[in-house]
């Protein structure tokens, strides 16, 4: 759903907000990094500390608004304190997006360097294969591990990578074979060295900028998928702080307490819009020619 | 989607669910029955059935309903399929039994005109209605009766059909009179008549009960699209008072949220099961809408697995029950719409014996306990089945018992895990939430042997539901209420409201069933103005 | 260029077969469809009844042949969980799912084109600005929760239009109109947001170039160099993000037919996976990856057409 869909040829250039400027901090950067860096806070501190506990359904005060019974932003359905699950739900979002993310890109990576380097007949063919595997989206794959192995977080985020993997097949190959043309990699060759060593030594270093990039992308494509997966009752289960799931059970009542599908929308929205951000930004700063569009 | 245990015992004992009055079109049929407690089946007594007369209210008409479901029919037949969608829109409406059971609980005549029992309570005389016929245009006779009955006992694979073990033979003595002779006496044997298995059905027809549903019943199914709808119309030759609406729709919504929009907006004119008490505030303003708030048969509790350590030890169940607020509960999950119980009954129930004060909400009592059986740190695992009340009450009780220093940790399972692994061998679970719908099943659920998915084993509780099923009332109705006792003493589980029946209509609406019986959803007295 | 039309084609055909292999060994091969489909009534005889009823005794290339040779045919199998045909299900509910697609489609070109255009051409200033970070925005609002918010203001709260349901357009337009406007829009502007950012950046490379300077010497204003010139050029890149886009907005389908319940392929699948229907699962998932290659195909033969410099290969 963002720029690096890996369907484009590759060649189409980012079109970021107008930045007027180059420099290692561009606003998109900078815009997308704090909002990120403000959901990893949030998640950090609620290993150690939430207002309430995420488990404590305070029963008298049930789904009240803002600063009632010490409630910063209220509490839901069952009582649970808004603000506590909001900070927890961000430990489920992030988790999510390492996890799948973390499988797109160990198998991606890989798979993109070895389609970049071998014979062009080779590399056609992982690509064919590729192509078929960009047939699966995530949320299909996540229906049918669901089928398979039943609804949970686990089969979601595993299946959530899975699919995830051609867009770093096709956007590592992309850069591989740029990198496999530079006259370092020509040196490297004439002065015999191999493969695996031109891969390590060479490749990997000059592509490092393009997998951050396509792992921002993927996160933003990642949460998405969990939310969607959640509002069909596929995700999280219900004493899991997670923002779909705050939304699944929001949206019932929506037009009595609008809230309590407004916060996690919010949430949702901006950890998207972060990743999106952060990523067009890392792509603008890795790659200058590009800056100031 | 909602989870009915209906039918879904594996083990051996009566079960089964009951139907609510064949329609409000038979309002004016007057019913003598020689006893006034609910549902006895007693020795001697005897019924009088008066015929079903033309109700002097309103006119049939030949307009539409459309109603909101939750969970739709997989196919047609209830014979082999378990859980509650196929026989709430087929029983009842297109499918008839011989007896049915009034709002009050009480036993009316259905396709039986009446019926006598021998003294020694073994052997049922039905004198069977003439001049009704299935909507094929064939007569319906006591030989299709047997034949409905000898095919449950035969052929029918889901649980509930094990209560027509009971039955020794049924024969058509003649076009209108079947004899049915039972093994032993049993109390309850009539009322499972009035549930799917009492179902009379074509023996022409059962090798299509998927895809058709040819009955004697009210209405005949005109449209059936997989997962959306069941269109049910008027069956002009119908014996009884027609119906009073010529077409009822039965529409399914996966998404409740979706079911209360079609409602806001008027697509549909009746949510037939509120899935989110906590939604029906937007139907609050009476000039438009009616909420009802009836009684089903629900037990709506937590399932502890009684024969796992250390759920075996009765001082820790009694810990759990201690720790938790069962008013609190029902409150934040269900919007306080629901009586809380203390044990396998419901206040309808005849042998009702009022335990939800049992064990009060007592956190330090429920420590005390906890510490007695040396069990301070306990940790215990939760499986939730896709139901919404067991979403609701999970995070509630997760906290309660936070606070009596018992970890819970909580699991979704589906529906088909659930039955396969928790409800069936090897009962793999600590602890579970669900909804036993079924009517009269404390004598499944609670068997007193380790049958059944509660694995609770109390031979003195075996004993008194075998002696009350088959002596006389009153022995009966102690002999119950004993063992709905023994069963809170015993904390055998922690049960925790009575599942109400929640409908909210169109305020132009007429004719729905307060009270939930049994699976059916009889539309056939529902009217418009 | 017919060798690469051919080519082509064979790529898709060959990109299917594999597809459902991989479907078929996902969900005939893991775990036991036998169990799934029985349920409570699994005792070891009714086990291997059902497996033998299901052809999982047999050799599994023997299974697989007998599935894609009947769903060649049209015969995607009988559910065992629902006792129905599967083919006939797919059939109807995918007409109702192609109206919410093409929908979807036409709301994200008209909001994607103009926006996009306007964007590029005035991406120094801050209308183009902001214009740019609505289409952020709109990408990171996800389909079914513009849906939800939707119906909660404009059904519910306004009661303007009806909240859901789908009537077939010949028997009610105005009905079929008024219940598609919504799910269109939630479909449709969350995929124009994404879509105009492509429209963007592809008129941005366009504008800069060579061929547009020589047309504005010539004397066209600065509209209509971009218009006869650029667009079309810009047309290319965008042709082949439309495709990729057709395939987002089919998945996102499924979730907004939930909220807005809708009878289409989407909800069908949903369905199938909570009752564990893995047959149905499985033809379903078969169908929608064979549009989506399908449509891949088309895009990429449009592509060929367009742009003459790609027909030699």
């Amino acid at each position: 759903m963002s720029l690096s869909d890996p369907a484009l040829p590759p060649a189409l250039p980012s079109a970021g907000v107008a930045t007027g400027g180059r420099g290692r901090w561009n606003p998109l950067l900078l815009t997308g990094g704090v909002i990120v860096a403000v959901i990893a806070l949030a998640a950090m501190v609620s290993f150690v500390w939430t207002p309430f506990s995420t488990l404590y359904t305070d029963t008298d005060n049930l789904a009240v608004g803002p600063g009632v019974g010490g409630h910063l932003l209220g509490t839901d359905l069952r009582g649970r304190d808004i603000a506590s699950w909001l900070m927890a739900g961000s430990r489920t979002t992030l988790y999510v997006g390492i996890v799948a993310v973390g499988i797109a890109a160990m198998v991606g990576t890989p798979l993109g360097i070895v389609a970049g380097m071998v014979r062009p007949a080779a590399s056609e063919f992982i690509m064919r294969v590729t192509d078929i595997w960009l047939a699966f989206p995530a949320l299909l794959m996540a229906l049918i591990f669901a089928t398979v192995f039943g609804a949970s977080i686990t089969s979601a985020m595993v299946a959530i990578g899975i699919a995830s993997v051609p867009a770093f097949v096709r956007v590592v190959r992309a850069g591989t074979i740029g990198v496999m043309k530079t006259d370092f990699v020509l040196a490297a060759r004439v002065a015999g060295r191999r493969g695996p060593g031109i891969a390590v030594k060479h490749v990997l270093p000059n592509i490092a900028g393009l997998v951050i990039v396509q792992c921002s992308v993927s996160y933003a494509i990642a949460i998405l998928a969990e939310a969607a997966l959640s509002y069909l009752g596929l995700g999280a289960g219900p004493t899991t702080a997670s923002w779909g799931r705050m939304l699944y059970e929001g949206q019932s009542v929506i037009t009595i307490h609008p809230l309590l599908v407004v916060w996690p929308g919010v949430a949702i929205g901006l950890a998207v819009l972060g990743f999106n951000l952060l990523g067009d930004g890392l792509r603008d700063r890795f790659d200058p020619r590009l800056a100031g569009r | 989607m909602t989870l009915l245990v209906a039918g879904c015992s594996a083990g051996s004992g009566l079960t089964g669910s009951s139907s609510a009055t064949s329609g409000a079109a038979q309002t004016g049929t007057e019913i003598a029955q020689s006893s006034t407690d609910a549902g006895t089946g007693g020795a001697a007594s005897s019924t009088v059935g008066a015929s079903s007369t033309q109700p002097s209210g309103p006119m049939p008409s030949d307009g539409t309903l459309k109603l909101g479901l939750v969970l739709a029919p997989a196919s047609m037949d209830f014979t082999t399929t378990d859980g509650a969608a196929i026989p709430q829109v087929l029983l009842g409406n297109v499918y008839e039994t011989l007896v049915t059971q009034a709002q009050d609980g009480t036993i009316q005549p259905g396709l039986a005109e009446k019926w006598t029992v021998s003294d020694d309570g073994r052997t049922y005389d039905f004198t069977i209605r003439s001049g009704v016929t299935f909507s094929d245009g064939t007569p319906f006779s006591a030989a299709d009766a047997a034949f409905s009955i000898d095919y449950v006992k035969t052929k029918w694979t889901v649980g509930v059909a094990k209560a027509m073990d009971a039955v020794v033979s049924a024969t058509a003595v003649s076009p209108t009179e079947l004899k049915v002779v039972l093994g032993e006496p049993n109390n309850l044997w009539l009322f499972k008549m009035t549930t799917r298995i009492g179902a009379m059905m074509s023996a022409q027809h059962v090798d299509s009960l998927a895809t058709e549903a040819i009955g004697t019943g009210p209405f005949v199914v005109s449209d059936w699209q997989q997962d959306q709808s069941v269109t049910l119309t008027r069956n002009d030759s119908y014996w009884g008072a027609p119906a009073l609406e010529k077409t009822i729709v039965f529409t399914y919504f996966s998404d409740p949220t979706a079911m209360n929009n079609a409602l806001l907006t008027g697509d549909i004119q009746v949510i037939t099961t509120v899935q989110t008490p906590q939604a029906l505030s937007q139907f609050e303003d009476t000039s438009k809408y009616t909420i009802i708030d009836g009684t089903t048969n629900g037990k709506v509790m937590m399932t502890m697995n009684d024969a796992r350590p250390p759920l075996n030890d009765v001082r820790v169940r009694q810990a759990i029950n201690y720790a938790l607020d069962k008013d609190a509960i029902v409150k934040a999950a269900w919007a306080g719409y629901g009586t809380p119980i203390g044990s396998h009954e419901v206040p309808t129930d005849p042998w009702y014996v009022d335990l939800a004060d049992r064990y009060p909400h007592d956190v330090a009592k429920a420590k005390q306990l906890l510490a007695d059986a040396g069990q301070t740190n306990l940790t215990l695992r939760l499986a939730l089945p896709p139901v919404p009340y067991a979403a609701a009450a999970a995070p509630v009780i997760v906290s309660q018992l936070a606070q009596a220093g018992i970890t819970v940790q909580t699991s979704d399972v589906t529906f088909d895990n659930w039955l396969g692994k928790i409800f069936a061998p090897p009962y793999d679970f600590d602890l579970t939430i669900i909804n036993h719908v079924e009517q009269y099943d404390v004598t499944t659920v609670f068997s007193g042997k380790p049958d059944y998915y509660t694995q609770y084993t109390n031979p003195e509780v075996t004993k008194l539901e075998t002696e009350g099923l088959a002596a006389d009332h009153d022995t009966f109705i102690a002999d119950f209420r004993k063992v709905v006792t023994i069963l809170a003493d015993d904390a055998a589980a922690a049960w925790l409201w009575a599942f109400p029946n929640l409908m909210v209509a169109d305020a132009t609406v007429h004719g729905l069933p307060e009270n939930a019986i049994g699976e059916s959803l009889n539309v056939a007295g529902l009217y418009t103005d | 260029m017919w060798w690469g039309l051919v080519r082509r084609l064979l790529i898709f055909l060959v990109s299917t077969a594999v597809a459902s292999v991989v479907v078929f060994v996902l969900l005939t091969l893991v775990g036991d469809p036998a169990r799934t489909a029985l349920g409570t009534n699994a005792t070891p005889e009714a086990l291997a009844e059902m497996r033998h009823r299901m052809g999982l005794d047999r050799p599994v290339t023997t299974q697989f042949a007998s599935w894609i040779g009947g769903m060649v045919h049209g015969d995607f199998g009988t559910s065992y969980v629902t006792h129905l045909p599967i083919g006939p299900q797919i059939g109807a509910r995918l007409a109702v799912t192609m109206w919410l697609v093409a929908g979807g489609m036409a709301v994200a070109l008209v909001v994607a084109i103009p926006m996009g255009t306007i964007a590029a051409l005035k991406h120094r200033t801050w209308a183009g600005w902001l214009l740019s970070s609505l289409s952020q925005v709109g990408i990171a609002v996800p389909a079914f929760l513009a849906g939800i918010l939707m119906v909660a203001l404009v059904s519910v709260e306004l009661g303007w239009l009806p909240s859901g349901g789908f009537v077939v357009p010949a028997e009610d337009p105005g009905g079929f109109l008024a219940r598609m406007i919504l799910p269109w829009l939630s479909l449709g502007l969350v995929q124009g947001a994404v879509l105009a950012r492509y429209v963007r950046s592809a008129v941005l490379d366009e504008v800069g170039q060579d061929y547009l300077r020589t047309a504005r010497a010539k004397g066209l204003t600065r509209w209509r160099a971009t218009w006869r010139h650029g667009l079309r050029n810009a047309a290319i890149p965008v042709l082949t993000v439309i495709g990729v886009q057709l395939v987002t907005i089919l998945i996102g389908a499924v979730v907004v037919e939930r909220v807005f319940v809708i009878p289409g392929i989407g909800s069908y699948l949903v369905d199938s996976v909570a009752r564990q229907d893995r047959l149905a699962v499985q033809g379903i998932v078969v169908t929608i990856v064979a549009i989506s290659l399908a449509v891949s195909f088309v895009v990429d033969v449009a592509y060929t057409v367009i742009d003459p410099r790609l027909r030699r290969r």
